[in-house]
C-alpha cells in the first residue's frame, strides 16, 4: 500500500497534519543543490587524517611527531599533549564511570584504530604522507575479542572494570525461581545476535574551525546530534557553551552512528586552531567508516522461561552478554533496552535478566538504531513461538494471552498508556490471512520451496533520559512581516523527515498552510536545545515543543486582534487562514490581516512564538530496572511469509506485514517510508549483515563484503498505520522510525520454522545454516524411525 | 586524487593501439575500465606501483560490436555486458549468454564493463570464461605487425599466459544441436561475487550425452574443464537419473578443494540440476 | 596536461588534465558540481551515477579523459530552473527521498532506464537499480515513483518552459491595511489638543 500526494496538482495545503505533503527539504534533494557537510568546502581549507593505533591493545610510550610537522605542506599535527585529557562518554549524568574515553589518548590504545592524534596538511596526499612519519613506540600488551573471553578472570583487562565489565544490569520483580518451579513447562534456549554496521551513505564528515581573534569554534559536522557534540567539545576544550557552535546540514543518514562527538570533531576544531584558524576538514572513507566509528553490540541472550498449560508466562529469566567494543559510548542505555522492551510487550511479574557489557579490544559498539532491541527481539520473539509450539498453541494465540494493555503500569514502573498491540496483530493477522497459511503443510509447496509465516511483535519509546537530567526540546516560531514563517528547532533532521514532519505541526498549531513555513534544525547558535534525533523520540518531544510554540504565537497575535475588537482571547481562534469567534465560527479577518494588524503603527509586535517540551519520566534505575522512561509507548506487529529452497537453502521473503501504532501519522507517506525502510534494515541484519573482526580488525570494511539489501530481492511491503490518538503527544502522535526493525528477524525465523521444521538461533541466517540445519532434521528424523 | 598519475592514450585504431601497447613499458588496457580503475585505485591506498600508461581502447571502432559472420558468433572485445544482453543475434547455443551477462555485478557496471575486460583481467571470477570454454570459443589477438593470433579460450585460461598482443575478438561456431545449462551461486542472497558458477554443455546421439563440456569457476582457480565428469557424461544415456549417478564421477579437486561443506553441497546441487536441465531439454 | 573538452550537462568544459582524474573528481572538485555523491572506494554504492551517452555510468571508475566526446548529464542538468524533470517530481510525489544521499545517481538510472522502457516490469525495475544502494527506504516508495514517472514520460513529456507561476505562497501585504494609519494617529492627537485647549 502506498499513499501518494501529487505536489503539482494542490498548492497548499491547509491543516497538514495528517496529510502527506511533500518534503520541505526535498526539492534540493532531487535537484542535487542540497549541501551535505560531505559537499561543503572552503578557500584555504586543510585535510585532516586522525593518527591511530595499529595494535588492538597496547601502551604508548613515546610519540614523535617532529618529522611529520617538518614535512612540507604540514600545518599542524595535534597529540594528546595538546589537549586538557579530559574525558568524556555518553551517559555521563547516570553513569561517571562510563565517561572512559579521551578524545586522544596518551597512556593506552585500545583497539585498532584508537585515535593518537591528528595532522593537518594541505591536500590529502600530504596528510597521508605526514601520517607514515609519525614515530609510535608501543608496549604491546595481551588482547582480547571475545567478550565471553574477556569476562574469564585472567583476562588482559582493557579499562579498571573488573572482569571487563563495564556494565552490570541486574533486573529482578517477583520470585522467578518458584515461579518456573510450578510452572507447567520450562524451556531453555540460546540465542547469539551480530554484531552489525550502521552503514549510513554518507560517512563521518566535519569541518572544524578556531576563530582565533575570539576563540570561538564552528564546526560543521554529520551529526544525528548537535548539542550532545557541541557539549562534549566544550567540556573537553574547557570553553563555554555559547563559544562552541555545531552546525548540522542535511544529513546522509546516522542510524545511531552519529550520535555523539567522535575525536574527528575534537581533533578538527583543535588543528584549525593550531593552523592559525584555517579551517581543516576530516571525512571518513568506507574502511575508516566501518572501521573506527561504531557499530552494533553482538549479544549472548540466554532465556530460560516457564508457561502455564493454558499458556500464561509464568516467568521469564535469563542472562545477556553484550560485546561492547573498547570504550562505553551509549552501552548502559543499549542494556537497558535490551532487557526493558520485554515489559512493554509482555505482562510478566516474575523476572530476572542480568546484562553484562563487557569490554572487548574491537571497534566502539554504540547506539544502533534498535539500541538494544533488535538483539532482544531476536530472542525474545523466537522464544515466544518456542514455547508456543512446545505447548501446541498458535503463535499469535499464545501472544494474545500474554500481551500488555492499555492504561497499564507494568512490574518495572512503566506507564503504558495508548497500547494498539491487540489491534497491531489483529490487523496484520487479518491482511496476512494467517489462520488460513499458518501450518498448512498443502498450502504451498512446489518442487523443492516450502512456504511459511510467521509473527513477531514490539514496542518502543519515545526518547528516554540517558545522559542528561533532562531530555527537552525547544522550538522557536518567528512570523515575518510578510506572514512567511521560521520555525527554529533544535531537531535534527538526518533524513527521516522531522524538517517536514514539524513544520506540518507547526502550521497547524498556528493555524495557517504549511507552505508559510521554512525550517531552520540543528544549529547549536541559532536554535534552541534538542537532545537529538534517537530514541525516535522527534515526533513526540520536538513535536510537542513545536506544538507548544506555534499555540504561544497563535496566542500573541489573538491577543493584539481581541485588544483592537475588544473581544475576549478565549473566544477566538486561527484555524486555516482565518480568524474565527469559536462559538460560532464566524470570520473576523485573515491570518494575514490579523498578522498586518499586529505590525501596524499603533502596535507594532514581534510575532515570537516560544515552547519547550519535557516528558515527564523517570531514568531507569539501574540498580532495581524501574523506570517510566518514555512519556508514552508505541507497538506494532510484524508477519512475514517466507519461501525456503530445500536444496539450496535460500529463503525468499515472499511479503511482510507491519501493523504499526504510532498514535497519529503527522505525515503517513513519510510513516510508511520509514517503517519500510526500518523492515529492509532488519531484513539485512537477518540474513547479509555480519561484521566480522580477526584480531580485533574488521575483515568485511566494504560494500563488497559488507553486503546491504539492495533492489533485487526487496519484498513486497503492506503497512498498516494504526492511530490509538495518544492524548500526551502532539495530535495523538508518538514517534516511530525503530520499532519495524526489532522483530523482524524473529518474524522470518519464525516464519521458517513454519515452512521447514528447522530453527536457527545465531544471525545472520545463511543458507549454509539452513542446509545443515536440514540435513541435521533428516538425520534426527532417520534415527526416530530406525529406533522404532 | 583516487589514482597516482599516469599518462593516458586514445588511439584511433587496431594497429596503433598494439604498436602502443608493444612500445610503451608499464602499461595496462583500459577497455571498461571497471576491473582496471578498482585496482589502480586499490594499489594507490596501499602504496604499491602503478602503471605509468594506460591505453584507452574506447576510439578503436575495430573493436566495436556483435556480428554473425560465417555461422560463427563475433564478439569484439569493446562490446559492453548490457549490449551484448541485448543483442538479438543469441539464439541457439548463443542463449547462454544472455543468462551469464544478466547476473554480472551491477547495472551501472554491466554498461561499462567489457566482454574483452571480463575474459582478459586475470581475475579468477569473471564469469565470461567459464562460458567460453563451454563454447569452445575461439580468442583472437592482435600483435603490433597487424597479424591476427588464435587460440583457444581453454588454452587461454589454462595456461594464463601473459601477452604482448591485444585481445580482439571471440568467435564461437553456432550449434544447432548443442545445450547449455548455466548454474551460478551467489555467497549471500544478492548479486555479488558468486559463490560458484558451473556451465555444462552437450550434444546429443543415440539418447546419450555427447561431446560434453563442463566448465567450473570456484573463485580459485581460472576456469576450468572436469574432463572426468565430461568422460562419465559421454558415456552415459541422456536421463533424470544420470543427474544422481554423475555425482560419483566428479573431478573433486576442483570442488573440493578450500570449499566448506556449503560450497560442495552447492556444486553437486549446482552439477545436478544443469545435467537435470540438459536431459530434459535434449528432446525439444 | 591535456587539453580536454567535456561536455555536461549540455555545456562544453575546457579543462587542462594530467590524466588520472575521474570523471567524479573534475565533476566534484574542479566544477563544483557536488550533486554527484561517492560513498565507498569501489563502485559498489552507486551514488556517483551519471549518465553518459544516456546510460547510467558509475564516474568514480571512469577516466575525465576517457569521457570526452561524449554525452555526460548529471542530476544538476536534469531540471529545468523550477520544473523539474518527472522523475525527480516522482520522487518528490510518492516518498522516496529521505536522507537523500543515494537520491542523485537513483534518479540518474531511473531516468536511463525509463528513457529506454518507460513501462519497465517489476525485473526490470529492480535490476535496473541494483547498483544503487539506499540505506533508508527499503525500496518500495522507489519503485513507485519509478514507474509513476515512467507513466508520465510515456505521454511524451518534453522539457518545455511553462509559463511563470504566481507564488501563491506569498500574500500581497501590501494591499492589507488594518489597524489605524499615521494620518488617523495624527487625528487622534490633535484630536487630544482641542480637547484640552477645550478643557482650560
Amino acid at each position: 500500500m502506498s499513499t501518494s500526494f501529487n505536489a503539482s496538482q494542490a498548492k497548499t495545503n491547509l491543516d497538514p497534519v495528517g496529510k502527506s505533503v511533500p518534503r520541505i527539504d526535498g526539492k534540493g534533494i532531487v535537484t542535487g543543490q542540497t549541501k551535505y557537510v560531505f559537499d561543503v568546502s572552503f578557500p584555504n581549507m586543510l585535510i585532516g587524517k586522525m593518527i591511530r593505533s595499529s595494535h588492538p591493545h597496547a601502551r604508548i610510550l613515546k610519540i614523535d611527531t617532529s618529522k611529520a610537522e617538518q614535512l612540507p605542506g604540514v600545518k599542524a599535527v595535534i597529540t594528546a599533549k595538546d589537549t586538557y585529557n579530559i574525558k568524556y562518554g555518553s551517559n555521563e549524568y547516570f553513569f561517571p564511570h562510563t565517561v572512559d574515553q579521551m578524545a586522544l589518548e596518551s597512556e593506552k590504545v585500545r583497539y585498532i584504530g584508537d585515535e593518537i592524534g591528528a595532522v593537518a596538511a594541505v591536500d590529502e596526499e600530504t596528510a597521508l604522507e605526514a601520517l607514515k612519519l609519525i614515530d609510535i613506540q608501543y608496549e604491546v600488551l595481551p588482547s582480547v575479542t571475545d567478550p565471553l573471553e574477556a569476562m574469564k578472570p585472567g583476562a588482559p583487562l582493557i579499562h579498571e572494570a573488573m572482569n571487563n565489565i563495564g556494565v552490570i544490569l541486574p533486573v529482578n520483580f517477583g520470585n522467578p525461581d518458584r515461579a518456573l518451579k510450578e510452572s507447567y513447562l520450562v524451556r531453555e534456549d540460546k540465542f547469539y545476535a551480530s554484531a552489525a554496521a550502521m552503514a549510513a551513505l554518507e560517512p563521518h564528515v566535519c569541518v572544524g574551525q578556531w576563530e582565533t581573534f575570539t576563540n570561538k569554534i564552528t564546526l560543521y559536522s554529520s551529526s544525528q546530534a548537535p548539542f550532545k557534540c557541541r557539549e562534549a567539545l566544550a567540556k573537553t576544550l574547557k570553553m563555554d557553551l555559547n563559544d562552541v557552535r555545531v552546525i548540522k546540514l542535511a544529513v546522509g543518514g546516522g542510524f545511531g552512528g552519529k550520535l555523539e562527538m567522535l575525536p574527528m570533531d575534537f581533533a578538527s576544531c583543535l588543528l584549525s586552531k593550531k593552523a592559525g584558524g584555517l579551517p581543516v576538514k576530516i571525512c571518513y572513507n568506507r574502511e575508516e567508516e566501518f572501521s573506527f566509528s561504531r557499530r552494533k553490540h553482538g549479544m549472548y541472550y540466554t532465556l530460560k522461561s516457564g508457561v502455564t498449560k493454558d499458556g500464561t508466562l509464568t516467568a521469564i529469566t535469563g542472562e545477556v552478554i553484550a560485546d561492547g567494543g573498547a570504550y562505553c559510548s551509549y552501552g548502559p542505555t543499549v542494556m537497558a533496552a535490551a532487557i526493558m522492551r520485554t515489559f512493554m510487550v509482555y505482562k510478566i511479574q516474575n523476572f530476572r535478566i542480568s546484562g553484562y557489557r563487557v569490554y572487548t579490544n574491537t571497534p566502539i559498539a554504540g547506539a544502533m538504531r534498535g539500541f538494544g532491541g533488535v538483539q532482544s527481539g531476536w530472542a525474545i520473539e523466537s522464544h515466544m513461538d518456542l514455547l508456543a509450539k512446545d505447548l501446541g498453541l498458535d503463535p499469535v494465540e499464545f501472544r494474545m494471552r500474554n500481551i500488555t494493555t492499555p492504561n497499564m503500569i507494568t512490574v518495572n514502573k512503566m506507564h503504558l498508556t495508548t497500547n494498539g498491540l491487540k489491534e497491531c496483530i489483529e490487523k496484520a493477522t487479518e491482511a496476512a490471512e494467517w489462520k488460513k497459511k499458518r501450518g498448512n503443510a498443502s498450502y504451498y509447496k512446489e518442487g523443492v520451496w516450502r512456504r511459511g509465516i510467521g509473527i513477531g511483535i514490539a514496542a518502543d519509546v519515545m526518547g528516554s533520559k540517558m545522559y542528561k537530567s533532562h531530555e527537552s526540546a525547544g522550538s522557536i516560531i518567528k512570523i515575518e512581516e510578510d506572514g512567511s514563517v521560521y520555525l527554529f528547532t533544535g531537531a535534527a533532521d538526518t533524513g527521516q523527515g522531522s524538517n517536514t514532519a514539524l513544520s506540518q505541526i507547526a502550521a497547524h498549531s498556528l493555524g495557517v498552510k504549511y507552505e508559510r513555513i521554512k525550517c531552520k534544525s540543528g544549529d547549536t547558535e541559532t536554535t534552541p536545545f534538542d537532545t537529538g534525533s534517537f530514541a525516535s523520540r522527534v515526533t513526540f518531544i520536538s513535536g510537542n515543543a513545536t506544538l507548544r510554540a506555534g499555540k504561544d504565537a497563535k496566542m500573541q497575535i489573538l491577543d493584539i486582534v481581541a485588544q483592537e475588537h475588544k473581544m475576549k482571547i478565549e473566544d477566538l481562534d486561527i484555524v486555516a487562514e482565518q480568524v474565527i469567534t469559536r462559538k460560532d465560527n464566524k470570520v473576523l479577518m485573515s491570518f494575514d490581516e490579523a498578522l498586518n494588524l499586529c505590525y501596524s503603527f499603533n502596535y507594532g509586535k514581534q510575532i515570537i512564538g516560544r515552547g519547550s517540551y519535557n516528558p515527564k519520566t523517570t531514568p531507569i534505575d539501574f540498580r532495581t530496572g524501574e523506570g517510566n522512561v518514555s512519556g508514552s509507548y508505541g507497538f506494532e506487529a510484524q508477519i512475514a511469509e517466507v519461501e525456503v529452497n530445500i536444496e539450496t537453502g535460500e529463503v525468499r521473503i515472499v511479503k511482510m506485514w507491519d501493523a504499526h501504532d504510532i498514535g497519529k501519522a503527522i505525515n503517513p507517506q513519510s510513516v510508511e517510508a520509514q517503517i519500510e525502510g526500518s523492515l529492509a534494515m532488519g531484513i539485512g541484519y537477518t540474513f547479509y549483515e555480519d561484521l566480522k573482526f580477526r584480531n580485533g580488525r574488521v575483515v568485511n570494511a566494504n560494500f563488497a563484503n559488507y553486503r546491504l539489501p539492495r533492489s533485487i530481492g526487496t519484498p513486497e511491503m503492506h503497512t498498516i498505520l494504526i492511530e490509538t490518538n495518544d492524548p500526551e503527544g502532539p495530535f495523538g502522535a508518538k514517534g516511530m522510525g525503530e520499532a519495524s526493525l526489532l522483530p523482524t528477524s524473529a518474524a522470518i525465523a519464525n516464519a521458517i520454522d513454519d515452512a521447514v521444521g528447522i530453527r536457527i538461533k545465531d544471525l545472520p541466517i545463511t543458507p549454509a545454516k539452513v542446509i545443515k540445519a536440514l540435513q541435521e532434521k533428516n538425520e534426527q528424523a532417520k534415527q526416530e524411525v530406525s529406533e522404532k | 586524487m583516487l589514482l597516482k598519475p599516469l599518462t593516458y592514450h586514445a588511439p584511433t585504431s587496431l594497429m596503433e593501439a598494439s604498436k602502443l601497447f608493444t612500445e610503451l613499458e608499464d602499461v595496462k588496457i583500459l577497455a571498461g575500465g571497471t576491473f582496471l580503475l578498482n585496482s589502480l585505485k586499490l594499489l594507490k591506498r596501499k602504496g604499491s606501483k602503478t602503471p605509468n600508461h594506460v591505453i584507452s581502447l574506447r576510439h578503436v571502432p575495430e573493436l566495436e560490436g556483435v556480428t554473425l559472420e560465417n555461422d560463427h558468433l563475433i564478439i569484439r572485445a569493446m562490446t559492453r555486458i548490457n549490449d551484448l544482453f541485448d543483442s538479438d543475434l543469441l539464439t541457439d547455443n548463443f542463449s547462454v549468454l544472455k543468462t551469464v551477462c544478466r547476473n554480472i555485478s551491477t547495472n551501472p557496471i554491466r554498461n561499462m564493463a567489457t566482454v574483452g575486460g571480463n575474459l582478459t583481467c586475470r581475475y579468477t571470477w569473471t564469469e565470461m570464461g567459464a562460458v567460453m570454454i563451454a563454447l569452445d570459443a575461439d580468442m583472437h589477438f592482435i600483435g603490433a605487425d597487424g597479424t591476427d593470433t588464435g587460440m583457444k579460450a581453454e588454452d587461454f585460461f589454462k595456461n594464463a599466459a601473459k601477452t604482448d598482443k591485444i585481445f580482439s575478438h571471440v568467435s564461437i561456431a553456432r550449434d544447432k544441436n548443442a545445450k547449455i545449462a548455466y548454474r551460478r551461486v551467489k555467497k549471500t542472497l544478492h548479486v555479488d561475487v558468486p559463490l560458484l558458477a558451473v556451465c555444462v554443455k552437450a550434444n546429443f546421439r543415440n539418447n546419450h550425452f555427447s561431446n560434453t563440456r563442463v566448465t567450473v569457476n570456484n573463485g580459485i582457480a581460472f576456469a576450468q574443464r572436469d574432463t572426468v565428469l565430461e568422460e562419465f557424461l559421454n558415456k552415459s544415456k541422456c536421463s533424470v537419473s544420470a543427474a544422481e549417478e554423475a555425482m560419483d564421477h566428479l573431478d573433486t579437486k576442483i570442488y573440493d578443494t578450500r570449499s566448506d561443506d556449503y560450497k560442495k553441497h552447492m556444486f553437486r546441487v549446482s552439477l545436478k540440476s544443469a545435467i537435470k536441465e540438459l536431459a530434459e531439454t535434449s528432446g525439444s | 596536461m591535456k587539453n580536454v573538452t567535456l561536455t555536461i550537462n549540455g555545456k562544453k568544459h575546457d579543462l587542462a588534465l594530467e590524466g588520472h582524474e575521474t570523471l567524479l573528481e573534475v565533476l566534484r572538485n574542479q566544477l563544483g558540481l557536488t550533486g554527484t555523491k561517492t560513498a565507498c572506494e569501489e563502485s559498489e554504492c552507486g551514488t556517483c551515477t551519471v549518465q553518459i551517452n544516456g546510460k547510467a555510468e558509475l564516474s568514480c571508475i571512469k577516466l575525465a579523459c576517457d569521457a570526452q566526446g561524449e554525452d555526460i548529464l548529471t542530476i544538476e542538468g536534469l531540471a529545468d530552473g523550477d520544473n523539474l524533470h518527472p522523475v525527480q517530481q516522482a520522487y518528490l510525489d510518492y516518498g522516496a527521498v529521505q536522507c537523500g544521499f543515494c537520491i542523485p545517481g537513483m534518479i540518474m538510472s531511473t531516468k536511463a532506464l525509463l528513457e529506454r522502457k518507460p513501462e519497465p516490469s517489476q525485473e526490470e525495475i529492480e535490476y535496473a537499480l541494483d547498483g544503487n544502494i539506499c540505506r533508508c527506504a527499503g525500496y518500495p516508495k522507489i519503485f513507485d515513483a519509478v514507474r509513476k514517472a515512467g507513466e508520465v514520460m510515456k505521454q511524451g513529456w518534453q522539457q518545455a518552459a511553462r509559463p511563470d507561476e504566481k507564488n501563491e505562497s506569498r500574500p500581497d501585504m501590501e494591499k492589507i491595511t488594518c489597524g489605524i494609519t499615521y494620518e488617523e494617529y495624527v487625528k487622534t492627537l490633535n484630536a487630544g489638543k482641542t480637547a484640552e485647549a477645550a478643557d482650560q
